[in-house]
């Protein structure tokens, strides 16, 4: 077979019987693009947040009673920064609050006025306020989704919060964090950390858990059996940890949709091998016809291989613009919310592009390799009969 | 050379078995215009379809040209099919979706020839077929004439020498059927050996020489 009058027969048969392909090109654009979208907003948050952990501390050591996380003592950080290795040390001061009257969750954190890691990381994010002067009087940077929401209730300049001694403590709103940190710290209010202490009603001496470096790699292992033998309710969660538990969690969220959209595409491969197997009588007398022209069983396969293919291409190529203007244009409406939640403090956070090579091969093998079988196996099947039996 | 003998063909209809085709002998020399000549059911359509390789025999002998070519593999039944046999069927078959010109140039797709070549053979096909001024047409909007010149077309279209009809002009009118008869006798003085299954009358009074082969319940009557 000659390929260029092949090409051209192709090529002319497939725009000739456009019809009959643009019902499976609709159907594989809209299941590849949920598919895409799900998989570029996963893709983009881990990796956005990978980003930011990786200026976590090496280490966080945290008590607890009952599987639960407890305060500790202050004095727990000295012994620990004792320990031969151990290079810096913060004790962490933090708790949840909830706004009434529609119990929304924030995170509030301590910085404190001596910690010199804290304050560069926050000066990298905040531009207006003066860091020495945040520290000592009664204000808070909030995050994005906070101010939204204290904004919504009328809040725009202080809130009011109600301490568990029952008393109102006003602090006033110094700044709000940049839109681009929303994925950490959407829900984040930072403040100095005696005010915490009085807002979480925590003592001065205790310290929600102890943050660590240590810088030579091989020490950890070493170092955290020493910090073990402390004491015995203290659990250590390395950074790997912490990474390991957020690729966990959107790794979960991404795979459930996944499994549903494979359930979909796997309904999609059997609707097409049905159609394809109980061949409708003008496919197959097309087929039968091909045949008493001439056409060996894999001129027929080839043609229908190729066929197939650029229904394949053209759905996966619209598939992707589609889903890449959605999801990084359009910031991904509804399937963020997935992600990042849906509660009473929306997360504004915008989604860096990023694509995953490997997932979104993954992805066209998945797609096009059942929907190649969908289509060649009946072919097959119709092209070894007699042309005559295809025919009737 | 076409040499057929002792050839069956039986068909399974649930649990019973129906013979088609009885006993089947019959030789077509080369150049030679046959009529299988007889009524709906006398077996005169699955003989061509055997003949042109689109179904096989149950059991017997068929050899073109000395070769058995029920007993080939895909491969040389299919190169078989695309360069020695031309077939026009009694409903045509056209691929509705493609215009004339499209339609004559489906059985060169699976050959090795080129598209210039391809071409000017389409071009010469539609010229002896006389539809070259419907090239262009899309084969929907044709008449049942014209289809059957556009099937005729692709039939000649890879310069065979076999010719096949089956039942062509059952779905003409008078003046199209003896039309298409002006056809066939263009093609026997081109010393193509022609094989026409029909019941139509106009077939008997040809002004050609050709014999008819009544066939009858699977069987043929006088192969004379």
């Amino acid at each position: 077979m000659r390929s260029s009058l092949f090409w051209d027969f192709l090529l002319l048969s497939f725009v000739k019987e456009r019809k009959k392909h643009i019902g499976v090109i609709f159907i594989s654009v809209v299941i590849l693009f949920l598919l895409d979208s799900t998989l570029f907003v996963s893709s983009s948050i881990k990796h956005s947040l990978l980003g930011a952990l990786k200026a976590q501390p090496d280490f966080i050591v945290q008590r607890v009673h009952a599987g639960e996380r407890i305060d500790m003592p202050l004095e727990w950080a000295d012994k620990i920064m004792d320990i031969h290795g151990v290079s810096s040390i913060t004790p962490r001061v933090y708790g949840r609050y909830f706004f009434e009257p529609k119990h929304a969750p924030v995170l509030i954190m301590g910085v404190d006025f001596l910690d010199e890691q804290s304050h560069r990381a926050l000066a990298k994010l905040i531009s207006k306020t003066d860091l020495k002067s945040f520290l000592s009087s009664d204000q808070m940077i909030v995050g994005d989704g906070v101010m939204q929401y204290l904004k919504s209730h009328f809040y725009s300049d202080a809130y009011n919060f109600l301490t568990p001694k029952g008393k109102f403590k006003k602090v006033k709103i110094a700044e709000v964090l940049p839109q681009s940190s929303s994925l950490l710290s959407n829900t984040m209010i930072i403040m100095p950390i005696d005010l915490a202490r009085e807002v979480l009603g925590m003592d001065e001496e205790t310290v929600s858990d102890i943050a660590l470096n240590v810088p030579n790699d091989d020490e950890w292992e070493n170092i955290s059996d020493k910090i073990s033998a402390l004491y015995y309710d203290l659990r250590i969660v390395s950074k790997e940890e912490v990474q390991k538990g957020y690729e966990n969690l959107y790794n979960y969220k991404g795979g459930y949709f996944l499994i549903l959209f494979l359930i979909t595409l796997a309904t999609f491969a059997l609707i097409l091998y049905q159609r394809y197997s109980t061949l409708y009588s003008a496919e197959r007398r097309h087929i039968g016809l091909l045949r008493a022209m001439g056409w060996k069983i894999s001129d027929l396969l080839k043609f229908k291989l190729y066929e197939t293919l650029i229904v394949i291409i053209i759905a996966f190529v619209l598939a992707f613009v589609l889903s890449y203007g959605f999801v990084f244009g359009l910031g991904a409406p509804l399937i963020r919310q997935i992600f990042l939640g849906g509660g009473e403090i929306v997360n504004a956070a915008p989604l860096v592009p990023v694509v995953d090579g490997s997932v979104l091969s993954t992805l066209f093998l998945l797609y096009a390799v059942p929907f190649v079988a969908a289509v060649l196996i009946p072919v097959w099947r119709i092209s070894v009969t007699d042309p005559k039996e295809a025919m009737l | 050379m076409i040499k057929i003998e002792n050839l069956n063909r039986v068909f399974q209809d649930g649990s019973d078995e129906v013979q088609v085709l009885k006993n089947i002998d019959l030789e077509i020399t080369d150049g030679e215009c046959v009529i299988l000549k007889g009524i709906s059911g006398s077996g005169k359509t699955t003989l061509l379809s055997i003949i042109a390789g689109l179904d096989r025999p149950s059991s017997g002998k068929l050899l073109v040209d000395g070769e058995p070519i029920a007993k080939l593999p895909d491969e040389h039944l299919s190169a078989f099919r695309a360069k020695r046999i031309g077939m026009v069927f009694q409903h045509f078959n056209l691929l509705e979706h493609l215009s004339v010109y499209e339609n004559v140039i489906v059985p060169l797709v699976s050959t090795d020839i080129s598209k210039d070549e391809a071409k000017q053979k389409a071009e010469e096909a539609m010229r002896l077929a006389n539809i070259s001024h419907k090239a262009q047409m899309e084969s929907s909007r044709l008449s049942g004439g014209e289809k059957q010149r556009v099937a005729i077309a692709r039939a000649l279209v890879a310069d065979p020498d076999l010719i096949l009809c089956d039942e062509p002009t059952a779905n003409l009118d008078r003046a199209n059927s003896l039309k298409f008869i002006e056809i066939i006798k263009h093609l026997h003085d081109m010393s193509k050996t022609i094989i026409i299954a029909t019941h139509d009358p106009l077939f008997d009074a040809l002004e050609f020489d050709h014999r008819v082969v009544p066939m009858e319940a699977g069987e043929i009557i006088s192969a004379e």
